[in-house]
């Protein structure tokens, strides 16, 4: 099983260097016509007149469509979206209209020949707003919009989550000292470098889609849900992908494209501008917590209790599952047993939010971690030593009361302690120097996942699922490297299909660090049935003990007799010949946990999946005059349960780590009354080579009772304790608490002043 | 009378006449004209560098680099990095033993302006190729990696 562990290259790294990978943006069909979207400029307003007729004269358009073509709504959760805006402006960026033309020029005249009447209507712009009593509802008709399931809710509060555990105000009362906390977090654009893009024709039935998405079967449902049609008859097949971060998660342009291509009778290809990706890019939610925690002076906690309010946008999309997260990792990392928590998502007039890697977990982490460090300064206690004391431990309870099993902070405090010593980095203070910690506990996303795999005539092996490669090697890497250490192949030998709905097995899609956990275990299941039948054709052939017989470089070898050997590519046409082709399959979903039920409601995430254990400490000099934030020195210790390929892993941990120093230090997706004022690389800035610090790294691996060789989700995570290891820096630095990011030489000068 | 000034210019080597106008930007030629779609575009706004093409010796973003101004001169794409059945060249080599690809989108403009970089100053400090890049955006490898290859590229060759 040499495949296992080993830093292999990736399969599509040469065609990628070449050039000659074909992504979303590269696709095309014959004939296909360029589609475009005519968006709202205003963020709320009534359309009372909206008239395609001089547009539809436009040489060169094929079709336009508007709600009338699609009527009715959608959602993952809350059925509240339409796909084309249907009588209402809900934010800056919504979909009104779209038209196919032969040429792009044709396809932007009509957009500009369509007629809109537009009634503005008072904007609900912020959180605040929307909360006010009085305020305008955004959905009139709230009440009547199907939730799946049905969540506590109401007016512009899309969704209510709820904990409570213990004795709070039990633990409250005995407090010999209480420390609270605000914190805000910004909008955050996930900015793949490459836009959403889809090309989609109609064909014998059935809508056939090329995308650059995450979740090929998420696109195929939501697809279909608005087409209305079965998802069968919906079928998605996934180009390479440049990049997503969460960002590709969603249905967008996907049933537009279908809408167009079906009403035109020709292929459509949609691509949005970089304007676009920004006003309608589900970035990660602004966000405020609110933290109280009840101590002893001996710094035990007695009790937690917090609120957190996620903006919304203006409709639901997954917000509703992801907010249902929160209470883990808001009343986290500490042992407590009373607790009290409450998360309300709530509906502006600003773009729709969505899942953006590590989702809220960036900013709640960010919030509990300067939390700590609060209490520990406000007990006098040393920060490591606080942590050291409370952070869970084996056979604690998290929030919901499921007990924990393999929990490695302890581990990663280590690792992180022998790269740099605490006493060592705080020792000696330099002005304007500080030092931060930040430990995350987060979860592995456990959604199903299947694969399939078939031995070749030339000993090769080819496996289908429809598991989906954006850039993180689980597909490239991970997922070739089980099937070549179960088979005895090279990583070479093994070929993987690109996703499509219509033939791969059902997967949850490149998100939440699962698809090594989940299409990995489904994999290594699949090449188990396979290695099976494998044995049992070379054990007649070679007149051998299916025990005495191992696989190794293409063959089936005796145990102990090297000259007693078959071939791969032997077995596989023997057992086609007498048997029919072989094939194994795999199917894998995570087995329930347990948790105190009754203590939650508004949530479906009752407790971790595959729960990977971090820290990460920056050392950081503030100039006092200019305010900016220097990163000296950045250290990383993951839990990953076992790496699979290291080389990969560290590759997720750099780009995660400087994901996470842009959103602590400057990328903020801002809107004025609902408008969006960063819709350009100009003014939202993403980190560049320069911002990268030196980063060492450990990998910690505490194996996954469930996941193939015990693995566990590595890819998503190491965004999530960056803003609170380099916020805590800064408060060192300068000596005063710094609660909201990004810190920005102006955020971080006026924290000086204070 | 139309401009009758001859649309020619050499790409990869291969000197091309065309019939676009001189407006057009470059990344869009490439692609829709002559297929070369390792050029990548994400943002037609000459800020990602994913589009980032050598013209006589310099490199440019072609999403707002009209074609015209190439005219007589020589463009050089990803394409002529190395012959089509050829090895890779030592720089992307190196890209693909350190792992300094993931989802690659950025990969043809990386190279470009690396290339260009090795070209002028065989020997850059990690401090100049990091300044080299300062145009260049990657959303996914924290370009750590990218910095070691192209470091291992210019040792290499010492």
């Amino acid at each position: 099983m040499t495949a296992i562990g080993e830093s292999v290259p990736r399969q599509d790294a040469e065609a990628k260097l070449r050039g000659t990978a074909v992504y979303g943006i590269d696709y095309e069909e014959p004939h296909y016509l360029h589609g475009k979207i005519l968006r709202a400029t205003v963020p709320a307003a009534r359309i009372v007149r909206l008239d395609t007729s001089k547009a539809e004269q436009i040489p060169g358009v094929l079709a336009i469509v508007t709600a009338q073509d699609v009527p009715g709504r959608w959602g993952f959760a809350t059925v509240d979206q339409p796909l084309l805006a249907d009588g209402a402006i809900r934010y800056e960026g919504e979909p009104i209209a779209a038209v196919a033309a032969e040429t792009w020029n044709q396809a932007r005249a009509a957009l500009k020949a369509i007629e809109l009447g537009l009634e503005p209507l008072d904007v609900v712009g912020t959180m605040d707003e929307a909360l006010a009593p009085h305020a305008r509802l955004i959905h009139p008709d709230w009440e009547s919009y199907e939730m799946r399931p049905s969540f506590p809710r109401e007016g512009n509060v899309a969704t209510v989550v709820e904990l409570e555990r213990g004795d709070p105000d039990a633990g409250f009362a005995a407090a010999d000292v209480v420390v609270e906390g605000e914190y805000h977090a910004p909008r955050h654009h996930q900015a793949s470098i490459e836009p959403r893009v889809c090309t989609a024709r109609y064909e014998d039935g059935t809508y056939v889609i090329h995308t650059s998405t995450q979740v090929p079967f998420g696109v195929r449902d939501g697809a279909a849900g608005y087409l209305g049609v079965r998802p069968s008859d919906v079928r998605v097949i996934v180009p390479t992908v440049g990049g997503g971060f969460g960002g590709k998660l969603l249905p967008t342009l996907e049933p537009i494209a279908s809408l167009l291509a079906r009403k035109a009778n020709r292929p459509v290809k949609l691509v949005n501008t970089r304007k676009e990706e920004f006003l309608s890019g589900c970035p990660r939610e602004n966000a405020v917590i609110r933290i109280r925690t009840a101590l002893s002076k001996a710094g035990e906690i007695l009790a937690h209790e917090s609120e957190v309010l996620m903006d919304n946008g203006a409709y639901g999309g997954e917000q509703p599952f992801v907010a249902g997260l929160s209470p883990l990792i808001v009343c986290s990392n500490y042992r407590t047993d009373s607790i009290r928590h409450q998360t309300k998502l709530v509906y502006t007039n600003t773009p729709p939010t969505g899942p953006f890697r590590g989702v809220l977990a960036t900013y709640a982490v960010f919030a509990v971690e300067r939390h700590a460090d609060e209490i520990a300064k406000t007990l006098g206690m040393d920060r490591i030593e606080f942590r050291r004391q409370n952070l869970y431990r084996e056979g604690d309870k998290c929030a919901t009361g499921q007990v924990l099993e393999g929990v490695a902070f302890e581990e990663t405090l280590d690792r992180v302690e022998e790269l740099a010593p605490w006493k060592t980095m705080t020792g000696s203070k330099k002005p304007y120097r500080g030092v931060g910690v930040a430990c995350a506990i987060w979860n592995t996303n456990s959604a199903p996942g299947g694969s399939t795999i078939k031995l070749n005539e030339d000993g090769t092996a080819s496996l289908t699922t429809g598991a989906t490669e954006i850039g993180t090697g689980a597909i490239a890497q991970a997922l070739p490297q089980i099937v070549a250490a179960e088979l005895g192949v090279s990583v070479d030998d093994v070929f993987v299909s690109e996703p499509d709905t219509s033939v791969g097995l059902f997967d949850g899609g490149a998100q939440g660090g699962r698809t090594t956990y989940m299409a990995g275990t489904a994999t290594k299941k699949a090449a188990g049935e396979v290695r099976e039948q494998i044995l049992d054709v070379a054990a007649g052939l070679l007149e051998a003990d299916r025990g005495d017989l191992e696989l190794s470089d293409g063959a089936v070898l005796v145990t102990g007799a090297p000259d007693r050997k078959v071939s791969l590519s032997k077995v596989a046409r023997v057992a086609q010949a007498t048997d029919g082709p072989m094939v194994g399959s795999g199917s894998h979903a995570h087995p329930p946990i347990e948790f105190e039920s009754g203590c939650i409601s508004g949530s479906v995430i009752n407790g971790f999946t595959g729960a990977t254990y971090h820290t990460h400490l920056a050392e950081v000099e503030v100039d006092p005059d200019t305010g900016q934030v220097t990163i000296l020195r950045y250290v990383v210790a993951q839990d990953v349960g076992r790496a699979i390929n290291p080389q990969a892993i560290e590759g997720q941990i750099d780009g995660g780590v400087l994901q996470g120093i842009g959103y602590a230090l400057f990328e903020d997706l801002r809107l004025v009354d609902g408008v969006c004022v960063d819709w350009g690389f100009g003014t939202y800035r993403l980190p560049t080579a320069a911002d990268m610090p030196e980063i060492e790294i450990a990998l910690v691996e505490v194996p996954d009772p469930v996941g193939a060789y015990g693995v566990k989700g590595a890819a998503e995570a190491p965004i999530i304790p960056v803003a609170g290891a380099i916020a805590n820096a800064v408060a060192d630095a300068i000596g005063k608490p710094v609660n909201s990011i990004p810190l920005t030489p102006f955020a971080v000068l006026e924290a000086i002043h204070s | 009378m139309p401009d009758t000034k001859p649309a020619t210019l050499t790409i990869n080597g291969r000197e091309l006449e065309l019939d676009v106008p001189p407006f057009y930007p470059l990344a869009v030629v490439l692609r829709e004209e002559l297929g070369l779609t390792g050029t990548k575009t994400g943002c037609f706004e000459g800020r990602c560098g994913a589009c980032t093409v050598i013209v006589d010796g310099e490199t440019v973003v072609a999403c707002i680099y009209p074609v015209g101004l190439a005219y007589g001169k020589s463009v050089l794409t990803v394409e002529s990095l190395a012959e089509p059945t050829g090895p890779l060249s030592s720089l992307q080599q190196n890209f693909l033993e350190k792992g300094a690809v993931q989802c690659g989108v950025c990969t043809p403009g990386m190279l470009m302006t690396l290339t260009n970089l090795l070209e002028r100053t065989p020997q850059p400090s990690e401090d100049e190729v990091r300044d080299a890049l300062s145009g260049n955006l990657c959303r996914c490898t924290g370009y750590r990696k990218i910095i070691e290859a192209t470091l291992a590229t210019a040792e290499a060759a010492r």
